[in-house]
């Protein structure tokens, strides 16, 4: 049984205008006060309470900065909370920033290796899929180069390959609907489709609202990291499209909240 | 704990494909290969004892092992040390997918260095056969025990400093400079008792890494093994470094992402 369950939870983190501290502001900022840029608290996540249960659809929806992504990772077990509790039952396959992270020096096929491993398969589970995802992702002879020498579209046909040859329990996607040239998007699309047939339960985060209403069964809507509204597909997106309209002539749709936009 | 322990585990396959990964990459492309990493301890033992053999009248049969065996803990140390504060950058897009133990990064790179030590020191061991004459069987496995917490302390200096790195991005430059000043006032290339005849004796006892360098060095120069004392003081040591690191990953491991 696959489940989701967030208890209050509330994230809150420092950042830096650069990231990290160093030497001269340590000793620079002690001296001149004005120079000493501050680290600032942004408050992503407020108080948000969720239960996802087997067989639920869940589309995360809201403008830029609302928390839709944070939250994702946050379900992911990437951000630990501040505050709250989190508990997720049920394998989890997340697909977020598939692009990133390669081994540069490594080929295709041995970076293959590495995603599903990482994703916790074994050498014997790997070996099964390792054709399927080859196949998938029409790279042919490029597999046994270097990443190092794909084009960005060649990468995120790999990634996408690999992240979709998993059998998942809980599946976390971000923004990946759209993946390499127009031929693979099409293809992308169906596979994204069945991997989400398969999954037990799964969380979407998508600017594109028909998809979004597609895929998923239940919607949520993120507001400076508060839940502002859930409820069924039809009846929040209409919901939020009419907001977006009314905000987008008074000028209020200004991504992020005042703290927000710091990040 | 076991928890966290059983993570590490869980995604052995994950950090042993990088080690091995980070081995090949290493050469690849290289006509020698592998064989790099026994020419580069070879050539420096070659240089370093010629100069030693002539400023301090050194007996080379003795001193190339000394030397040798210096140098490649040296190296492993070093590397240990300034690749160590990139650990965590250089994993980012996987932290950022995936929450798999930190732990694990810093294992991989303590076991790609492990790696080239185990190369450079066979040939050490070589070395001193052919130089003071076979050990003895006793005396070699004490060696076994050392390695151990010569990997305990890499893995620890590399996770301490790699975390102190994601949060004072001036740590990787101070470690640079702060090597360099090392590697002259340790024992690696010159007799140790050159210093303590000086009347520099807490130089000798104030280096964390000498301990390590007598319990390698003892077995293969002198036939014996190392004393208890020195097994308990390399303990204490890598034992501190490890309880340090440990502590430090714990606390902040969940709020490194925030500042990567």
């Amino acid at each position: 049984m696959a489940n989701i369950s967030l208890k209050n939870v509330s994230l809150a983190f420092m950042v830096k205008q650069d990231s990290g501290y160093n030497l001269k502001d340590i000793l620079v900022g002690g001296f001149f006060r004005k120079h000493y840029r501050m680290p600032k608290q942004v408050q992503a996540l407020d108080d948000i309470s969720l239960e996802v249960n087997d067989g639920e659809r869940l589309g995360i929806i809201g403008h830029n900065g609302a928390g839709k992504s944070t939250l994702l990772r946050l379900i992911a077990g990437i951000y630990q909370p501040s505050n709250g509790s989190r508990k997720v039952a049920g394998r989890i396959s997340s697909l977020f920033d598939i692009a990133l992270g390669f081994e540069q020096e490594a080929t295709g096929w041995e970076n293959i290796r590495f995603r599903c491993y990482l994703q916790g398969e074994t050498p014997r589970s790997v070996d099964n899929k390792l054709q399927e995802i080859a196949d998938f992702s029409e790279l042919g002879e490029f597999l046994e180069m270097p990443v190092r020498f794909y084009s960005s579209g060649m990468r995120v046909r790999l990634a996408f390959s690999i992240a979709t040859a998993i059998d998942p329990e809980v599946l976390l996607v971000d923004e990946v609907l759209a993946a390499g040239d127009m031929a693979f998007q099409a293809k992308a699309f169906e596979r994204m489709r069945a991997t989400i047939a398969k999954a037990h339960l799964m969380v979407m985060v998508s600017h594109d609202l028909e998809r979004t209403a597609e895929l998923c069964n239940r919607i949520i809507w993120l507001e400076h990291g508060k839940v502002r509204q859930v409820g069924s597909a039809g009846e929040i997106i209409p919901a939020y499209k009419e907001w977006t309209r009314i905000a987008a002539s008074t000028g209020k749709a200004k991504p992020g909240g005042t703290v927000l936009s710091a990040a | 704990m076991t928890d966290y322990l059983n993570e590490i585990w869980r995604t052995r396959f994950f950090w042993m494909s990088l080690v091995r990964m980070d081995l090949r990459a290493k050469y690849r492309g290289s006509a020698l290969g592998m064989g790099w990493s026994l020419i580069q301890p070879i050539a420096m033992t070659t240089v370093f004892c010629g100069v030693s053999a002539t400023l301090f009248h050194q007996e080379i049969a003795s001193f190339a092992p000394y030397v040798m065996t210096g140098l490649t803990l040296w190296s492993f140390f070093s590397q240990c040390t300034s690749m160590g504060c990139y650990i965590f950058h250089q994993a980012e897009a996987y932290i950022r997918q995936h929450p798999a133990p930190m732990a694990i990064y810093p294992i991989r790179l303590m076991l790609a260095n492990t790696f080239h030590l185990l190369i450079a020191l066979s040939l050490a061991i070589a070395l001193s056969i052919w130089g003071t004459g076979f050990p003895g069987i006793l005396p070699l496995l004490s060696l076994v025990p050392s390695l151990l917490l010569i990997m305990i302390m890499g893995w620890s200096i590399s996770c301490l400093l790699g975390i102190l790195n994601v949060y004072f991005r001036d740590v990787k430059h101070i470690t640079e400079v702060a090597l360099q000043i090392l590697m002259y006032l340790t024992p690696i290339w010159y007799p140790e008792q050159l210093l303590r005849e000086k009347g520099l004796s807490w130089l000798v006892n104030a280096n964390p890494i000498v301990p390590f360098l007598t319990l390698v060095r003892t077995p293969l120069l002198t036939h014996e093994v190392p004393s208890v004392e020195m097994y308990g003081l390399a303990t204490i040591i890598a034992g501190g470094f490890f309880l340090l690191a440990a502590l430090n990953l714990r606390q902040r491991e969940s709020r490194l992402i925030f500042f990567l």
